[in-house]
């Protein structure tokens, strides 16, 4: 059963990728796309050059954008459930988002001529963010995941603040609009530059945590199980949130917020293939990627203008979580499988 | 493996629980561990086990300092049965039980077939076989002990640390518990300490014992010669009285009604 199910996702991911390629503002369609290949391969495909430039500079980064940060958000939200022992742990339980949105609107506003600047700024500001919760929370004697939470809520709030002092003196006619729009997250600023600076974040952080996925089992028990096993909990727990939160900070550096992916596609992919880290991870990335694929497809098409991918993924994320809850009456977990 | 603890005083920020104690465990022997609630029997664990340093004394097994080991060389030595056993996610079994195998497998990979093998065999000791591919969160508290206590096993340890293992079980499961570890003891000359809040399982099953009180040990030494009425006062502080029955066991019944 679920065997036929990985199936079906892998046929789904194929039409949404097909689909995504061949819809959009500019018209072009499933037949064109071989000629389009043929054409970047030196072959002569008839195809008119704006059609290339459309294809080539716009519509393949925002895919390839979209399924990394689809992908990464997911990875990473796998691995922060596991390590809070909590089904219900987003990506950015640490401040990572408020962190990134603080350094975007500081970029918005003051560093603008700089290339990447707003994508550096809020990597920066976001890594920041959830390094200064981790120092919080080593000052404590209480070395348990409760107090890491609580020094993640503390920053959050901080820079929450913070971005909200921004909004007040931003310019309302320009840098106001801009912040809102970051904060609401969009793939239409998707470019090259953005998938080069992106790309091997999210690849390279992918693969270390899919590689040590199997101790990531290890560490959804409490401290003192987990280290009577032999895992050094508190070392291992700084590699795997040091790894996701780059991740994490890279996809929203790149993108802007984007709610609910890493919190409803874990659950997804626990269901599939259980909860064993090790095919549980790059479920979740495939999933994720295609996720993020469709969700990205509608905001751009569904209406005249592009729709916030936030707005999207936060109408089929909330009634997920009514779900969640509900489903937590029946069984007393979270968990949407048996494994 | 012999258990040395020497001057051990250790507790919770400003408070202390164990007041230089020390203690020998010897090898191959079930030694139970009793004591009232909040005598010090889980936070001597805790650091025979290496997770709470203490803050005086020694602690060895076999010669070696466990202060001085790291966390992966304790656990080859040493492996826990924790009280409470709850996982938010829903692993089976076989998954619980193949985690036990954590300190020989390198980070970077995951259980060999020869890993998935061995565990299987040890669920089969354990007689819970038929319960690997079962999720862990779906069983009853004795079934889950079975396969905490299959976890344990599968770590290989030569010394193991039970903490409360028969708590939530059921009378018929207590006894099989504590039947399988006199059994692995002996088959495997393991070391086991065990926390038992019945000083009834202690009386029956093992080798030795080591009575707490608030924090400081009333006696330590073979259980047939120290657990007999006035330390089992000095230790619960009520009157209790160790009977022999007509088939010739021994018992421990509380004297007063309102124990």
């Amino acid at each position: 059963m679920k065997n036929t199910c990985l199936i079906l996702c892998f046929f789904a991911f194929g039409l949404a990728l097909l689909g995504a390629l061949a819809t959009g503002r500019y018209p072009i369609g499933v037949g064109d796309l071989l000629p389009l290949a043929a054409s970047s391969l030196g072959y002569n495909g008839h195809v008119p050059p704006e059609m290339q430039m459309v294809f080539w500079n716009i519509r393949v980064p925002r895919i390839l954008l979209s399924i990394a940060v689809g992908s990464g958000l997911s990875i990473a939200g796998v691995v922060f459930q596991a390590l809070f022992r909590n089904p219900l742990a987003a990506p950015d339980i640490l401040g990572v988002t408020a962190g990134s949105s603080f350094g975007a609107a500081l970029a918005i506003m003051f560093f603008t001529t700089f290339v990447l600047g707003v994508q550096g700024c809020a990597f920066l500001f976001g890594v920041f963010a959830v390094s200064i919760a981790y120092f919080l929370a080593n000052r404590s004697w209480d070395r348990s995941t409760s107090v890491l939470v609580i020094s993640g809520i503390v920053v959050s709030a901080v820079f929450q603040a913070g971005v909200s002092i921004l909004m007040y003196l931003a310019d309302p006619y320009d840098q106001l609009a801009k912040i809102v729009f970051w904060i609401m997250g969009s793939f239409h600023v998707a470019s090259w530059a953005k998938v080069q600076a992106t790309l091997p974040v999210v690849v390279v952080g992918s693969a270390l945590l899919c590689l040590f996925g199997w101790r990531l089992n290890i560490m959804t028990h409490n401290e003192e199980e987990a280290l009577s096993l032999g895992v050094d909990v508190f070392r291992w727990r700084l590699f795997y949130l040091g790894t996701s939160t780059l991740i994490v900070a890279s996809s929203v550096a790149a993108v802007g917020n984007i709610s609910w992916v890493g919190l409803i596609v874990p659950h997804i992919a626990r269901y599939l293939v259980g909860t064993e880290h090790r095919r549980l991870i790059p479920a979740a990335a495939f999933l994720g990627g295609g996720f993020l694929l469709v969700m990205d497809t509608v905001a751009r098409t569904v209406s005249a203008s592009e729709i916030p991918i936030s707005i999207i993924t936060s109408i089929l994320g909330a009634p997920f979580l009514g779900y969640l809850v509900i489903h937590r009456k029946t069984n007393g977990a979270f968990d949407a499988g048996s494994g | 493996m012999p258990v040395r603890v020497e001057g051990l005083t250790a507790g919770y920020g400003n408070s202390t629980v164990l007041h230089d104690i020390s203690v020998e465990i010897g090898s191959g022997r079930i030694c139970a561990l009793i004591g009232r609630n909040g005598s010090g029997k889980t936070t001597l664990m805790r650091c025979i086990n290496g997770i709470l340093k203490p803050s005086k004394g020694n602690i060895s097994v076999s010669g070696r300092e466990i202060s001085q080991m790291k966390r992966e060389a304790i656990a080859r030595l040493i492996s826990l049965v924790p009280q409470g056993n709850y996982s938010p996610f829903q692993f089976s079994c076989l998954e619980m039980v193949l985690m036990g195998g954590a300190s020989r497998i390198k980070p970077w990979s995951a259980p060999c077939a020869k890993e998935k093998r061995r565990a299987a065999e040890i669920c089969r000791e354990v007689g819970v076989a038929d319960l690997v591919d079962r999720p862990f969160n779906c069983l009853s508290g004795g079934q889950k002990q079975l396969i905490m206590l299959a976890r344990a096993l599968h770590q290989d340890s030569p010394v193991m640390l039970l903490d409360e293992p028969n708590a939530h079980l059921d009378f018929p499961n207590q006894h099989r518990m504590m039947a399988l570890m006199r059994r692995f003891v002996k088959e495997r000359g393991v070391t086991a300490l065990i926390t038992l809040h019945d000083p009834n399982l202690a009386l029956q099953y093992s080798d030795d014992v080591v009575m707490l009180k608030e924090g400081t040990v009333v006696a330590a030494g073979p259980t047939a010669v120290l657990l007999d009425d006035v330390h089992l006062q000095q230790v619960f502080g009520s009157e209790i009285r160790v009977d022999r029955t007509v088939s010739g066991t021994h018992v421990v019944v509380p004297c007063n009604p309102a124990f």
